[in-house]
């Protein structure tokens, strides 16, 4: 995949400022229509209002239509500061009493004789909005329709009009923008879960293949059955394959046992020197066999206790001393100085006796086939914080450059001597699930240092 | 107002082809090497002016000034024809008439200006940046102190009135006044008297037809006369010419009324057309500038909106605190005065009380 697929957030962020953005546009519209229409209204008033004073101040004097314009309808129409002002009254002949003779009326020609009308035109090259307000006279020697025209120009509307706009814009654009800033914060609160989920998943530690439980909202419940579903699937299938590397060890362990009992039982009298060189290789093979065989099923129990077993306080002196006792072969070499050391306070850990002691045989035995030359011994000691078993032999040791892969299962450097390599990996597995470590002390005069290292146990109060 | 005789005729005078008047141009020179010519159409007297004009070319000595002058309403139909075939007329129109000016700002005659000078100027005195004033000028009363007794001397447009009526055979034909007919200023004044008060002007305007009032068509005509005691008393002489009449003929003495006193701006417009536009700007900058309008309070008008009344005048301490002070706004309503058949009427019924019911010697200037 080259293209990265946007982030929710910046979707959301788009789409929103889009509706926003759209949303303002049309708000802005619609407030300067508004605006136009309400100036226009205000305006029209004074417009009307002026005309209307004007025809009202109309008269027959003398058999004559007389014109009294008033200041006043001039001073309404100059509440409007700067726009020009063009009148013309006309007789009931249609001439011109007073005024701009050439301002037009479009509805005197259209015969319409509405007693008011307003509409927009341009005069003198500027647009300006007329009023026609009509007089109706009665007298005997002036009889019929006089007109008062006013016009007015657009500068007062234009600029109430843009003044009620640009504060309704700036009204939108600042709703606009809270609007947008309430939105990406609520974006980024509700996308929290997800970035919860997601290290939650990714702090997990992978062999734990329980069952996440992170609360997140409804809408991610979907996301987290799948990812549970798809644990408990691959759960099933490392169950399923351990259970199938016990179930062939234990298979194999019988009839391994027979094979071993029958090789001791042939008997090497009869062999020639090549024969019984052939003989000691096959018992060699056998044994190591079988050793291989028992670490499988030892790792297998191990791993399964690591998952069912309830952690208990227990003593590490007392499994350690106990795999100490195990560990050592009744037929190990009486040449060999061995050593167990243990305090007496006898520093509890939260464990399982079981695997520890497991754990603690299996490296005891590492030591006795690879290490010890002349010499082994075995310490259980304690500080403040944890507790520790150290194995110690005078044999070479194991390089810092091969601590790591000492731990591998398999992968030791001393394959050719019959190592099968699962013991380390064994301890390790096991003091890992106790939340301690599996470390290695380098050579010095002394020896080669194993330590597990196990946290101690702080419930116990006396 | 006096078309002044022109005595300066400069051999550059280019001839002016379309004015057939040339004695009513007075041509300023620039100082220094000229770099402009400015053309002002005016119907303020060239002596009130004269100070200013001095001032303006002190600080732009690169600038000549033509300085024409005419009737108010000569030039109102000078400058109306002007913008209609839209021909320049000058550099800037200085009129008292300003209902004229308004009107040919009205008509889009008017080019708008603004600086800082302008935004200075009152709202009043100031429509659509077109048309400015730029004077202060109260109409006030005048009289002679050795025809009228101080116990008689009026102080307000009733006691003017009851003066002429209770009077009437010593001031028969001893009061002069604006012929509005003819003066454009007069019949602004007249029209806003009117406005102001009808009852008070309509007995004012009955005692003077009755005492024979004359009409003139000038301020200089009626305040020389009273100077030399053929006429008593001057009604609605703007304050500037009268203050500066007082300063030369001691019996001339000035009231500005106490009931209330109109107060005309005199008006300055950039024409549309103007060939130097930029330079009537920059002259009407300079009428608007402090520099400007202190000039014009010691030299030429004598009066301000701001500061007190010039010595030796009858009136209120502050024409403006006073609360008297009637300022004729420069707005659209000045378009009610100009109307034509509002005009006619107005001169019509005027002249019907004034001239008609009088001595039929005089009808007319």
């Amino acid at each position: 995949m080259t293209r990265r697929e946007p982030s929710l957030f910046a979707r959301l962020a788009r789409r929103i400022s889009l509706v926003l953005g759209i949303g303002a546009a049309l708000l802005v519209s619609a407030a300067w229509y508004y605006a136009e229409t309400a100036a226009d209204k205000a305006y029209d008033r004074l417009l009307v209002g002026a005309a209307l004073q004007m025809a009202e101040s109309l008269s027959v004097e003398n058999g004559a239509l007389s014109v009294r314009l008033p200041t006043s309808a001039f001073e309404l129409l100059g509440l409007a500061e700067r726009d020009r002002i063009f009148y013309r009254v006309i007789d009931t002949q249609g001439k011109t009493v007073t005024g701009y003779d050439d301002l037009q009326s479009p509805e005197l020609t259209a015969g319409n004789r509405d007693a008011l009308s307003i509409t927009e035109g341009v005069y003198k090259g500027e647009e300006v909005r007329i009023a026609r307000a009509t007089r109706v006279l009665a007298d005997p020697s002036v009889a019929g329709h006089a007109y008062v025209i006013v016009a007015q120009t657009n500068e007062a509307r234009s600029a109430l009009t843009r003044e009620l706009t640009l504060r309704a814009t700036i009204l939108v654009l600042v709703m606009s923008l809270l609007a947008f800033g309430g939105a990406m914060l609520a974006i980024r609160y509700a996308l929290q879960p997800v970035e919860r989920l997601g290290a939650a998943v990714r702090r997990r530690d992978p062999h734990d293949l329980t069952p996440v439980s992170v609360d997140v909202p409804r809408e991610l419940d979907p996301f987290v059955g799948s990812i549970n579903h798809f644990m408990g699937r691959l759960n099933e299938r490392v169950d399923l394959l351990q259970r199938f590397i016990a179930d062939a060890a234990h298979q194999i362990r019988t009839p391994l046992t027979a094979l071993s009992a029958q090789i001791d039982l042939l008997g090497q009298d009869k062999l020639d020197k090549a024969g019984r060189q052939h003989f000691e290789r096959v018992q060699q093979r056998t044994g190591e066999l079988a050793r291989l065989t028992n670490q499988l099923l030892s790792h297998a129990m191990v791993i399964h206790r690591a998952d069912s077993i309830q952690l208990e306080p227990i003593s590490l002196v007392d499994v350690a001393r106990r795999a100490y006792r195990a560990a050592i072969p009744i037929t190990v070499d009486p040449d060999i100085v061995i050593s167990f050391e243990a305090p007496d306070d006898r520093p509890f850990v939260l464990g399982d006796a079981v695997s520890l002691r497991e754990a603690i045989v299996n490296v005891i035995d590492n030591a006795l086939r690879h290490g010890t030359d002349q010499r082994l011994e075995v310490r259980v000691r304690s500080d403040a914080i944890d507790a520790y078993v150290e194995v110690e032999d005078d044999g070479p040791g194991i390089p810092p450059e091969g601590w790591e892969k000492a731990t591998q299962r398999f992968a030791t450097s001393k394959s050719h001597e019959g190592s099968s390599g699962l013991g380390f990996a064994i301890a390790q597995e096991v003091v890992n699930a106790h939340g301690g470590t599996l470390g290695f002390r380098a050579r010095n005069e002394r020896g080669f240092t194993v330590i597990l290292t196990l946290p101690l146990y702080k419930g116990l109060a006396k | 107002m006096i078309r002044l005789c022109i005595t300066v005729f400069a051999l550059l005078s280019f001839a002016s082809q379309a004015m057939a008047v040339e004695d009513n141009r007075t041509q300023f020179p620039a100082l220094q090497l000229e770099t402009g010519r400015l053309t002002i159409y005016s119907t303020t007297d060239l002596a009130a002016m004269k100070p200013l004009i001095d001032e303006f070319q002190k600080s732009s000595p690169g600038i000549a000034i033509d300085y024409i002058e005419y009737l108010t309403n000569e030039l109102h139909a000078l400058a109306n024809e002007a913008c209609r075939k839209d021909q320049p007329l000058g550099d800037l129109l200085l009129s008292s008439s300003v209902d004229q000016l308004l009107k040919l700002a009205n008509d889009g005659c008017a080019a708008s200006h603004t600086s800082p000078e302008t935004a200075g100027v009152a709202d009043w005195a100031n429509w659509r940046d077109e048309v400015f004033g730029f004077t202060y000028e109260p109409a006030v009363f005048v009289y002679n102190t050795r025809k009228v007794p101080p116990a008689e001397v009026p102080r307000t447009h009733v006691e003017l009135a009851d003066l002429l009526r209770e009077r009437l055979d010593y001031y028969r034909g001893r009061v002069g006044t604006y012929d509005i007919r003819l003066s454009g200023i007069g019949y602004l004044l007249a029209f806003y008297d009117a406005r102001q008060t009808n009852t008070v002007f309509g007995r004012l305007l009955e005692s003077m037809a009755r005492a024979s009032a004359v009409a003139r068509c000038c301020t200089g005509e009626i305040l020389e006369e009273v100077a030399s005691g053929r006429l008593y008393i001057g009604y609605n002489m703007l304050g500037s010419y009268a203050y500066d009449a007082a300063r030369k003929h001691p019996d001339l003495r000035i009231v500005v009324p106490r009931d209330y006193t109109l107060v005309l701006s005199r008006g300055a417009l950039v024409p549309k057309s103007a060939v130097r536009g930029d330079l009537g700007a920059q002259f009407l900058d300079f009428l608007l500038s402090e520099r400007g309008q202190e000039i014009a309070r010691s030299n030429a008008f004598y009066f301000s909106e701001t500061g007190g009344l010039p010595p030796d005048v009858d009136g209120p301490q502050n024409l403006k605190e006073s609360g008297i002070a009637q300022p004729i706004r420069i707005g659209p309503a000045l378009l009610a005065v100009q109307d034509r058949a509002q005009r006619q009427r107005f001169i019509e019924d005027w002249s019907r009380s004034l001239i008609e019911l009088n001595s039929p010697e005089w009808t007319r200037e």
